[in-house]
């Protein structure tokens, strides 16, 4: 543990009443905006507050917890990386129920009222579980988004020989890839044509789904589940929408997140799916602002709004709004809605800004060999570039976020994007 | 306290011999010597790359351990951070093998070790008073220097050249 | 005196600290200044895995696996650039070596036609049996008209297209029989150097065994050819070196005297220059001019050429040709070619030293040009000594500082000599390795080169190997590192083994032997096939090894390609630009025990150096069951 953070939970004499700083949610959005806070505020108390029981983490690396190779203590946030700021008050289990943005108070489920003069919504989203598969309540079922979460499926594991994963979507990848490691059979049932069909179109994604079956997972795609089969021990099946059951001791749905929006019930906070922001991270009620998961953003250029489920967007608007909050105006410069870089089996590859040109006006290049894949989507003329999928070989990505997120003409240098040779060299020389 | 030094780069410099690429993996071996580096598995890595620009322009680049490092706040362990000397550090231990720093490196000095399933990057040979790619540069084109004591020669350079141009 | 850290680890021998601090002092820049600032040197170099021969190119592999290019623009692998690098030094160094024979076929040529400019046969005994060799007819013609058949004959050998280079065929049949098997028998010596130059041209030979071959093949044309033309011509000339005292290093230069140094490696010039420093009209203008008398002095291998035959002097060996001038006492360095720094003129420019370049093949910045020519050969040594004379009034007493340290020894054991010492057969040497007194004979050779510690590397290892019994032959600036150090008096027995000890003591002669310059390698072969011969073996069977503590030259590098193609197991000091290929690195240190019964070793630590000899010595013993 990092020295100078302290942290509290229910319970413990807890005296201050006020805080200048309060932030509703102590993950990445969160935790980067305290230590924001503290680089420019360095006397301001700052109150972090979690419903959960464990103090920050990394919740990325939670899959590592299924499959065994890291412990918790492995992923404590305080003290690692950007995160050393002092004097950071966090409080675990401490659920906020409501706010009062008149009076500017929150209310703690269990422990009263707490002024501040400052607040961030970082409470980030929790799993979908669509209403139309039944029986979900029962024992085995779950969905990967808490450390508490892994614990249990790791538990679980020692019961299971195999699992059946609803959804092809990352979260869902990374928490069958752990079970596999744990020497589960694991099959994944996805209602798209292929896997990873929010970060790439079908054609996109052979190279992945090879190392996949490689891998060792099995996958059914275009196929649904109705509802799970279970008995007073929990889960014992799924049955899907083609009428076809499969046993199983687990289940794992992964059909996407929804935000945490339901403490602002009641309150005149603009919600619209999410915290709707403005560029500098504030929301409609006074000295209160968004970030993360829960928070609506808009894109680079187009201002187009959207929600975003990254770890990476949610650090960065974190920091934006810590600068804010702090006094320090700062815009947010936007994100790409889509912004994913990982390894899936043996397959790097990483996913960003336009890639679903299907029916679309998009001038699309692609290339593929037995080992990588590309495809970089320009605009309708050509001139900038919108998205790139990099499967395999992924060199030099960041420089192609950094041209699209910065809309940059690309006319002089499109030859290199197309053909995968683009580096910082062109920028340095005025190439760029 | 003394200000920490950096590695700056003078493009024209560059005759593109790869003699850093060398140094930099050889440090970053387990012998330290050329001769062994070359046979240890997993292949010693370079830290630092030569880039080609049409039509004769050699880059050198090396992570230029950013104030602002956006590897650091995207990483999603926590394995990125910054040492006393300003040195953004990649701790190994702690990576996952993400890829998301390389995902928003602009300078693409981020590597993939594949046999260790780890990012990796300079880490300004911490055993050394001058980083091997310097001291192997046969042309000076990779410096070590603090940024004041850098511009400050920069800018006398330029000064003479501005005289020279003067009088003729 | 206490010199610094810096300064003791750059040399054994006090003369050279004693320079070092004073070319501190004057702030003048040395061979060890320039290597520093050349570090570190280039890997790419190192590993020989750069690659010119195109302008597609240059390319260079990555010795690193998953990082950077693997082939050349051609498709050329690290095997074929390094296997094609490797033979051009070895075509480098064996042009170097034959051109310096070829020379002297010429001058034995003019010599015959009478146009020699001063020349003369001194060995008619040495001119028969050569002429024998090829065939000459001898009775009753003068030796002139041998000579000219004999200089026509060997001058053939250079350009020869069919057939075989005639001393190749003193290598006993066996191994002349293996050469043949292997296609590796050279034809014509200028031949061989000029298809590797084809060979490695883009696009031709892209195997790396079959580029080694070719490799070997004109290293002995090199040794059994060019080189021993060079030294079986040299002592037509100028006498086959018989035992002679004399004394080495920087202290042999004179404070009272006109000092000329002769650098560089071809007798033909250092010979006359000899000659001419004793007319009595010059020595008289030194006396005039305030000079006790001239004192000539060698440097590398034409110091070697010249104290084997006339006990002059020698100064030292390559890394010290700088530190000669720092002395401030050197009134002209004569060069002819090779080993001759660059750096010379611009430092000679900081003293009153006249740098004299005489060769049409090689001029140097800041050097006066006075050309030499054997038609008037010496004419032209007369003026240049003459202009060395006149330059000792310019010389700067403040300037001046000569160490004191000079040693002595007996030089001059060339293979006639040693059978001579013997008394008159080999019967003593074979009997002494049968009985075990010698363990073995080393050839110790080559070169400096600041990446070992000057003269450590040659003189530590031949201490270790007399210390084990091992008789040392040795040439070059081994062969002067060896006499500086005192190995080569017959009081230097002591150091060795008892068997040696004893040996040295009947027949009076130092455990290390020195045979000349480095063509002269060509004697210790021609020993090593007498011996081998006489045994009824092949070389590569006999308890005898080389070794190049501190090799750098091309020449050396193609010395150790025969050395080893005749058979001998060699041990090399430095590293050679060969391992960015694991083909060829193999095949030089393992493969080639199965192709040609010897292989290299490379071993920057001395001692461990002599070990591997001798152990090597020892089981080839065991195989003699002697
Ligand atoms: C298994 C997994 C793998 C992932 N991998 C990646 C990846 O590789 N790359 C990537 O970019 N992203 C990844 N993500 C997504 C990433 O973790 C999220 O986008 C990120 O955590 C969002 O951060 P946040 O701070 O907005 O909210 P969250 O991380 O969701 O945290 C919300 C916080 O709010 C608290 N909270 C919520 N409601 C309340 C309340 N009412 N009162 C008090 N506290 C409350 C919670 O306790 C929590 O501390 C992954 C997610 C998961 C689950
Ligand atoms: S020779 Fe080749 S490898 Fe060596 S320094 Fe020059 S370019 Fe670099
Ligand atoms: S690859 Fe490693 S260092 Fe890079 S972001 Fe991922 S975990 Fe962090
Ligand atoms: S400073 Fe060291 S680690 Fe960094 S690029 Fe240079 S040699 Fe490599």
């Amino acid at each position: 543990m990092y020295p100078g953070s302290c942290f509290g939970r229910k319970g413990d004499n807890v005296t201050e009443e006020k805080s200048k700083y309060i932030i509703v949610g102590a993950s990445a959005a969160g935790m980067a905006a305290a230590h924001t806070i503290r680089l420019h505020d360095r006397q301001g108390s700052v109150t972090v507050l979690s419903e959960e029981p464990d103090t920050p983490y990394f919740r990325p690396l939670i899959p590592f917890v299924v499959s065994g190779k890291k412990r918790a203590e492995d992923m404590v946030l305080s003290g690692c990386g950007p995160y050393t700021g002092r004097d950071i008050f966090v409080r675990t289990e401490a659920r906020v129920e409501s706010v009062n943005t008149a009076e500017k108070t929150v209310s703690v489920q269990g422990s009263g009222v707490l002024a501040y003069e400052k607040i961030l919504f970082a409470t980030g989203s929790r799993p979908y579980i669509p209403p139309e598969i039944k029986g979900t309540d029962t024992k085995g079922v779950f969905a990967l988004r808490t450390l508490a979460h892994a614990r249990n499926m790791a538990k679980r594991v020692k019961t299971s020989d195999h699992a059946v994963m609803l959804g092809g979507g990352l979260l869902n990848l990374k928490a069958a890839f752990a079970l596999l490691e744990r020497g589960l059979k694991v099959t994944l049932v996805v209602y798209s044509p292929e896997v990873l069909s929010q970060l790439m179109e079908p054609e996109d994604a052979f190279l992945i789904r090879k190392a996949m079956d490689t891998a060792g997972l099995k996958i059914k795609t275009g196929c649904a589940a109705t509802h799970i089969i279970s008995e007073h021990t929990g889960v014992t099946g799924v049955a899907l929408d083609h009428g076809g059951e499969m046993s199983c001791r687990m289940v794992c749905i992964g059909k996407g997140v929804r935000p945490n929006v339901e403490f602002l019930n009641g309150t005149n906070v603009w919600i619209d799916g999410g915290i709707v922001t403005d560029r500098y991270t504030a929301c409609s009620a006074p000295d209160a602002f968004a970030a993360g998961d829960v928070a609506v953003t808009f894109k680079p250029g187009s201002g187009d709004r959207i929600m975003t489920a990254l770890w990476t967007n949610a650090v960065e608007m974190g920091r934006c709004a810590g600068r804010n909050m702090a006094g320090v105006k700062t815009a947010y410069s936007g994100t790409l809605g889509i912004l994913n870089a990982t390894q899936v089996a043996e397959e790097p590859f990483v996913s960003m800004g336009v890639v679903h040109t299907k029916d679309r006006d998009f001038e699309v290049y692609r290339h593929a060999t037995d080992t990588t894949y590309r495809k970089v989507v320009f605009n309708p003329q050509g001139t900038r570039l919108m998205g790139a999928v990099f499967i395999g070989d992924i060199t030099n990505a960041g420089l192609y976020r950094y041209v699209i997120r910065g809309k940059m003409p690309v006319m002089h240098i499109k030859r290199y994007i197309m053909d995968h040779t683009l580096h910082y060299g062109h920028v340095m020389t005025g190439k760029m | 306290m003394s200000q920490p030094k950096e590695i700056f780069v003078k493009t024209h410099r560059c005759v593109g011999c790869l003699s850093c690429t060398i140094a930099c993996a050889v440090e970053h071996s387990k012998s330290k010597t050329l001769f062994g580096a070359i046979s240890e598995t997993p292949v010693p890595k370079s830290r630092v790359y030569v880039q080609w620009v049409e039509p004769d322009g050699k880059v050198p680049l090396v992570c230029r351990h950013c104030e602002d490092a956006p590897c650091m706040y995207a990483c999603i362990s926590g394995a990125i951070s910054r040492d006393e000397n300003g040195v953004v550090i990649t701790d190994t231990d702690k990576c996952i093998g993400c890829w998301t720093c390389v995902m928003v490196c602009p300078y693409g000095v981020i590597g993939r070790h594949l046999e260790e399933h780890k990012a990796y990057r300079c880490d300004r040979c911490p055993d050394r008073e001058i980083p091997a790619c310097v001291s192997a540069c046969p042309t000076g084109a990779l410096v070590y220097d603090t940024v004041d004591s850098f511009s400050a020669k920069v800018r006398n350079h330029v000064s003479r050249e501005l005289l020279r141009a003067e009088r003729g | 005196m206490a010199y610094t850290d810096k300064i003791l680890e750059k040399s054994i021998d006090p003369s050279v600290h004693k320079m070092l601090e004073r070319a501190e002092k004057l702030n003048l820049e040395t061979v060890w200044d320039r290597y520093e600032a050349m570090l570190p040197e280039c890997g790419f170099g190192e590993l020989g895995v750069c690659c010119r021969n195109c302008n597609m190119g240059p390319c260079r592999i990555s010795p690193f696996d998953d990082q950077g290019p693997k082939k050349g623009v051609c498709g050329a692998t690290a095997d074929i650039i390094v296997a094609r690098n490797l033979i051009r030094m070895i075509a480098g160094g064996a042009a170097a070596h034959s051109d310096h024979g070829r020379d002297l076929a010429h001058t034995l040529l003019l010599t015959a036609e009478g146009k020699g400019g001063g020349y003369e046969i001194k060995d008619e005994e040495k001119l028969k049996a050569l002429a024998g060799e090829y065939s000459i007819e001898t009775q009753g013609r003068t030796k002139e008209q041998i000579a000219l058949d004999l200089a026509r004959a060997v001058y053939g050998e250079f350009g020869k297209q069919e057939g075989f280079v005639q001393f190749t065929r003193r290598a006993p049949e066996k191994r002349v029989a293996l050469w043949k098997s292997l296609g590796i028998d050279p034809r014509g010596i200028d031949r061989e150097i000029v298809e590797i130059m084809h060979r490695t041209h883009i696009g031709v030979d892209n195997d790396p065994v079959n580029l080694i071959l070719q490799g070997l093949k004109a290293s002995i044309a090199d040794g059994w050819g060019g080189s021993t033309i060079a030294t079986e011509l040299s002592d037509v000339l100028f006498g086959t070196p018989m035992p002679v005292r004399s004394q080495s290093n920087l202290g042999v230069l004179k404070q009272d005297h006109v000092n000329i140094i002769v650098h560089g490696h071809e007798p033909v010039l250092s010979e006359m220059i000899v000659a001419a420093s004793n007319d009595p009209e010059l020595v008289g203008l030194a006396e005039k001019l305030g000079a006790k008398g001239i004192n000539v002095a060698g440097i590398c291998c034409t110091g070697n050429e010249i104290i084997m035959r006339h006990g002059i002097p020698i100064v030292g060996n390559f890394l010290q040709q700088e530190l000669a001038v720092i002395t401030g006492a050197v009134e002209a360095m004569i060069v002819d070619v090779q080993c001759i720094m660059p750096s010379l003129g611009p430092l000679s420019e900081c003293f009153h030293t006249k740098f004299i370049s005489t060769s049409p093949k090689a001029k140097f910045p800041g050097a006066i040009h006075m050309e030499f020519s054997e038609e008037k050969a010496f004419d032209i040594a007369r003026q240049i000594v003459q202009a060395a004379v006149e330059n000792y009034s310019l010389r700067i007493p403040e300037k001046v500082l000569i160490p004191e340290d000079k040693t002595e020894c007996m030089v001059g054991f060339s293979a006639e000599a040693i059978v001579k010492a013997l008394g008159g057969t080999l019967d003593p040497l074979l009997n002494a390795i049968k009985s075990g007194d010698i363990k073995g004979i080393a050839g110790v050779v080559g070169c400096n080169n600041p990446k070992i510690k000057h003269d450590h590397g040659h003189v530590v290892l031949v201490r270790e190997l007399i210390k084990n019994n091992v008789l040392v032959t040795t040439t070059g600036c081994n062969a002067i590192a060896c006499a500086k150090s005192g190995l080569m008096l017959p009081e230097a027995a002591d150091q060795a083994g008892d068997g040696l000890k004893g040996v040295c003591r009947t027949l009076g002669v130092p455990p290390v032997l020195h045979m000349g310059s480095c063509v002269d390698i060509s004697r210790i072969l021609t020993l090593c096939a007498s011996v081998a011969n006489a045994l009824g073996v092949d070389i590569s069977d006999l308890p005898v090894a080389g070794a190049a503590p501190e090799w750098m030259s091309e020449k050396a590098v193609s010395i150790g390609a025969y050395v080893v193609s005749s058979g001998i197991f060699t041990v090399l000091g430095t590293v050679p630009p060969v391992l960015g290929s694991k083909v060829v690195t193999e095949l030089l240190t393992r493969g080639a025990n199965e192709v040609v019964g010897a292989t290299f070793a490379v071993e920057p630590d001395p001692v461990k150096g002599a070990g591997l000899m001798i152990a090597h010595m020892d089981k080839k013993r065991q195989a003699l069951g002697i």
